[in-house]
């Protein structure tokens, strides 16, 4: 029986200027269920690319995923899909919140996805706004929120399926290092409390250290950091 | 084991070609575009060819095809053929059909030919060419493979199979079951009657059609479901080798006397359904209905791919319809009054009113500001970013416009086919007012026992009635004019009962002056007119009018005659005064043959039918008179009205077979007109035609809207396909957006286009009466016909919206969530 999240040999490149970069040359790494990791490397080092790699947003080259023991990347679209939407919540490093739905909306996304009743996932997507603090601010429109507000509304919007795994790419980057801290809290508690694993990529030293598993992406590989 | 890999990385690496990174990008092929180069000058030559031998025209001529799908390679097939048999007359059909050798003026032709086929080789070659790539060892070499990558472009032989069976079932479908249900409770005996059909062609076509459809988007369907994607390679495919060989077989079948001879006569029943679509070119109705089949896969396709691609069905759609609306909104009131203002008033009234209401509005909300800026300067802040958030956005200016674009084009569609219609209905009307449904002859001169052929019928169901007439061509003079006619000699007590000549009569007119003609009024009038004319002193000397011959200064009772408006006023007579009646035939034998005859009528009554050809050429008598005047017994016919106008040909039928036929003959109006509204058939399919571009211009403005939705969503598609929003699921999104639009254009068309019709038949349009014969413009309203502009349109919208919407699907997620 494998780990709750194994990649094996999994090689990714990225294409600039027309050249190809090989962020990923056969990374292997192993995440056990209710961890809390954080990934530092240098910048273009394919933190980011790894994550989608993880997160199924983007095709590897070739590798192997297994999620509780099944290969990821056999998945047909629809799975993949559905994997996406029930397994992976994702929190970017800009909000990315659609425009055109209220705050509550974009929260109650994911449920309305999986074809939930939309009345039941309103009313649960006002009871995460609550618990990211943000009550009266259920239903004003992303263009109407601060940056700090948008990213708890993502995580918010992150947590509505009670995903199994949380991955964040840099979800502090574009905000204050206090505004940052309180996203960090909450993502610890999420941890703690609901026991969502969660990968956090960050080029935040600091916060990567106060993380219990520390990777780094060194070279197109992953390794313990210290 | 990657260590390892990683290890013999460098070793592997160095004999072969360098780091692939840096090896370039692999290089075009040129082969492709020359052999594309090549195949045109192919084409061209094999054109040049055809022209000098002279098939070109025939090409040329039979071009109408042309629009229709695969039309210009028929066409060039057609050609081949034609040139071929032209030339080679007299070589066997082996050689027409290619083998034989053509004589030296089609060289041209057939070097052109391989020419073509030189290019096309080339492409295939150029398509397939290497890449030298493949043969360095990377890295990666060991890692297993991307499954996605692995499956990436293989030929799904399977989607092949059901594409290509589905359409080329469809076909034989459509033909077979075409054929069994027209045979169906048919006598062999008697094939022609129509009425002890269980389906006539139309209904069972329907079922056919219905039955092909359903096979062919089946075929689609399935195809598209066991793949999981489009696969338009093995789509063309099917379309190439299972779907053109039945139609292009039929087309041949027409060109090819071998085949009309050992094929065409099981298939005639499909060659008469054809022709009657096809405005008598069987040709054209093959084609159409091919092209519908392939729309019908095509939408199979479609539907399958969007239902299983994400590797289940779903046709569920509430969510993708949630986030299509919000991102076009198209149902919101001001857009929709806004284009339907337009449509109605045209573009300038509604933009003034526009203007007048938003520079008022915005003068309000200043003040507002302003006055609330004097409290509390922050709320006016708030208030002026909310103003400025409402701000359009581009795209919403080409919804608007979209939805415009498509209003105009259906509405334009409906009324110029609904005024269409009105002009039909009217002449119809015109020309069974004073033409009747049908008619019953006898192959000889005359019908002496019309009474007994009149019981006869009597019996016939659907009969509704029924009058004798006698028609033959005089001239007419009058003292003013001559004008050749047609007369007819009619019986005034039945004469009504089918046709509408009474109504058309203009006061002082009166029917029953045939009858009596002693009553005519005559021409007492005051002054210088009171002079009996010169024709009416000098009475001829003439058996027939002694009798009624009056004496002294009295004027003779002349039998009456019915004239056209037109022909009155171009022989310058009014009711009373005489005319003289002219027929070629009938008279004594002269020196020079035979002598023409004359006779005296006097104008019992003035009609005007309102159709220039009948008020200017037919005159009637009574068909006692017409009967001394051409000495015929009887009748030349009866005329006939039926109890249902579309139901005369079956009627004329019935009664074909109560008189069991021979001598007898009968026709329908159908068939009497049949030129003229075979005619305004055409038009109207030529005037739908060209306004259905109206439509495909605003199937552009779809495309172009829903690609520029597309390009502003990029990001939003990334960020709905990370939180679980399949491939199908976005294509939904986009296709319902452009749906949208095509049913609000649809609709407001639909609206606009009903009022202006209304508007055109309650206030009127005024014709020139002069010219048109109709004091307004008719209009007539055919629910099926304006059912279908919507349906064509809304349809025609949905198809333009596939190709953005399978666009919006392809975004990958990464690129999408990159475009910051």
């Amino acid at each position: 029986m494998g780990a709750f999240l194994e990649i094996q040999d999994v090689f990714k490149s990225y294409f600039l200027h027309g050249k190809r970069i090989d962020v990923l040359r056969g990374v292997n790494v192993a995440i056990e269920k209710g961890e809390l990791v954080s990934l530092v490397g240098a910048s273009g080092s394919g933190k980011s690319t790894f994550l989608h790699v993880v997160g199924t947003l983007d095709a590897p080259a070739a590798g192997v995923m297994r999620f509780e023991g099944k290969s990821v990347f056999d998945m047909n679209d629809g799975e993949i899909a559905e994997f996406r939407n029930r397994t992976i919540g994702f929190v970017f490093q800009s909000h990315y919140l659609l425009p055109e739905f209220t705050a509550a909306e974009n929260v109650a996304m994911p449920a309305m996805i999986r074809r939930q009743d939309n009345g039941a996932a309103l009313t649960r997507a006002r009871e995460l706004l609550d618990r990211v603090g943000l009550r009266d601010r259920a239903d004003h429109r992303p263009g109407e929120l601060s940056g700090g507000e948008s990213q708890r509304v993502a995580l918010a919007r992150a947590l509505m399926l009670q995903p199994a795994l949380l991955l964040a790419d840099e979800p502090t980057g574009n905000l204050d290092p206090s505004t940052g801290e309180g996203i960090h809290q909450l993502l610890r508690e999420v941890n703690r409390e609901l026991g969502i694993t969660a990968v956090i990529v960050t080029h935040n030293e600091t916060l990567a250290q106060s993380m219990p598993r520390r990777l780094r992406l060194k070279a197109g590989e992953v390794v313990a950091a210290g | 084991m990657r260590e390892q890999s990683q290890a013999q990385l460098p070793a592997a690496s160095a004999p072969s070609a360098p780091v692939p990174a840096e090896a370039g990008e692999p290089r075009a092929s040129p082969l492709p575009w020359v052999g594309g180069f090549l195949a045109l000058i192919g084409v061209g030559a094999i054109v040049a060819g055809l022209a000098r031998i002279g098939a070109a025209e025939l090409i040329v001529s039979d071009l109408g095809l042309g629009v229709v799908g695969w039309g210009p390679f028929v066409e060039l097939v057609i050609g081949g053929i034609f040139a071929a048999k032209t030339s080679v007359m007299h070589d066997s059909l082996a050689a027409t059909l290619g083998a034989g050798d053509a004589g030296g003026g089609d060289l041209l032709t057939w070097a052109g030919l391989a020419v073509f086929v030189v290019g096309w080789v080339l492409i295939a070659v150029g398509l397939r060419s290497r890449d030298p790539q493949l043969t360095a060892e990377g890295m990666s070499i060991r890692a297993p493979l991307n499954p996605r990558l692995a499956s990436y472009r293989d030929f799904h032989w399977g989607t092949l199979a059901e594409y290509g069976f589905g359409i080329l079932l469809s076909e034989l479908a459509l033909i077979l079951v075409y054929t069994l249900l027209i045979s169906v409770g048919a006598d062999p005996k008697a094939q022609l009657d129509e009425a002890q059909r269980v389906f006539t062609p139309v209904s069972a076509f329907l079922v056919a059609l219905l039955l092909a459809a359903v096979i062919a988007f089946a075929g689609g369907y399935l195809g598209a479901a066991n793949s999981k994607r489009l696969s338009t390679p093995e789509a063309t495919l099917a379309m190439l080798y299972f779907g053109l060989p039945v139609p292009i077989g039929l087309t041949l079948m027409h060109l090819v006397p071998t085949l009309t001879i050992k094929v065409g006569y099981r298939l005639r029943e499909i060659t008469y359904l054809s022709s009657l679509l096809g405005e008598s070119r069987p040709q054209l109705g093959y084609w159409l209905v091919f092209t519908l089949l392939v729309l019908m896969l095509f939408l199979g396709i479609n539907t399958g791919f969007v239902a299983t691609s994400s590797g289940r069905t779903d046709v569920r759609g509430g969510f993708e319809l949630f986030v299509a609306n919000r991102h076009v909104s198209v149902f919101r009131p001001r857009l929709l009054l806004g284009a339907f203002g337009v449509l109605i008033l045209g573009i300038l009234p509604p933009l003034i009113i526009y203007a007048f209401i938003a520079a008022a509005a915005a003068q309000t909300e200043r003040t507002r500001v302003r006055q609330l800026g004097l409290k509390d300067p922050l709320l006016a802040a708030e208030a002026l970013h909310r103003l400025k958030g409402k701000a359009q956005r581009p795209t919403e200016m080409m919804t608007a416009l979209s939805v415009g674009g498509v209003g105009v084009g259906v509405m334009a569609l409906i009324i110029v086919l609904s005024v269409m219609s009105g002009f039909e209905q009217d002449l119809q009307q015109k020309i069974l007012g004073t033409n009747s449904h049908g008619v019953v002859l006898k192959y000889s001169d005359s019908m002496a026992e019309y009474r007994d052929v009149m019981k006869k019928v009597a019996t016939v169901k659907g009969v509704a009635g029924q009058t004798p007439f006698i028609l033959n061509e005089v001239m007419i003079s009058s003292e003013g004019n001559i004008s050749g006619s047609m007369i007819k000699g009619i019986d005034p007590e039945t004469v009504g009962s089918v046709t509408d000549l009474p109504k058309y009569l203009l006061a002082p007119s009166k029917l029953d002056w045939l009858e009596d003609p002693s009553q005519i009024e005559r021409k007492h009038l005051t002054g210088l007119d009171d002079q009996p004319s010169e024709l009416d002193r000098k009475l001829p000397d003439d058996p027939y009018l002694k009798q009624e011959d009056g004496k002294g200064e009295e004027e003779p009772v002349l039998p009456g005659i019915l004239l056209g408006r037109e022909l009155a006023s171009s022989l310058k007579v009014v009711v009373g005064d005489r005319v003289n009646v002219v027929s070629p035939l009938g008279g004594e034998m002269g020196p020079q043959g035979p002598m023409p005859k004359s006779r005296p009528f006097r104008v019992a009554g003035i009609f005007y039918s309102g159709m220039f050809e009948y008020d200017s050429k037919f005159v009637y008598i009574h068909l006692r008179d017409a009967q001394t005047f051409f000495g015929i017994k009887g009748a030349s016919g009866i005329e006939l009205k039926m109890d249902d106008i579309d139901d005369a040909r079956r009627v004329t039928r019935a009664i074909y077979d109560k008189l069991e036929g021979y001598p007898y003959r009968t026709k329908d109006w159908g068939e009497m007109n049949r030129n003229l509204f075979a005619a305004l058939r055409l038009e109207k399919l030529v005037m739908g035609i060209i306004l259905s571009i109206i439509v495909i211009v605003a199937a552009g403005l779809i495309v172009a809207t829903v690609i520029m939705l597309v390009l502003e969503k990029r990001k939003e598609i990334a960020v709905l396909k990370a939180l679980g929003v399949s491939d199908g699921g976005i294509v939904k999104i986009f296709l319902s957006e452009g749906l949208q639009i095509g049913v609000a254009g649809g609709l407001l068309g639909l609206v606009a286009g009903l009022a202006w019709c209304f508007f055109i038949e309650k206030v009127g349009i005024k014709l020139d009466p002069q010219v048109y014969y109709i004091p307004s413009l008719p209009v007539k309203i055919e629910p099926l016909q304006t059912a279908l502009a919507v349906v064509i349109a809304i349809l025609v919208t949905f198809l333009a919206s596939i190709y953005p919407a399978l666009k919006a699907s392809q975004v990958e997620p990464v690129e999408g969530l990159k475009a910051e």
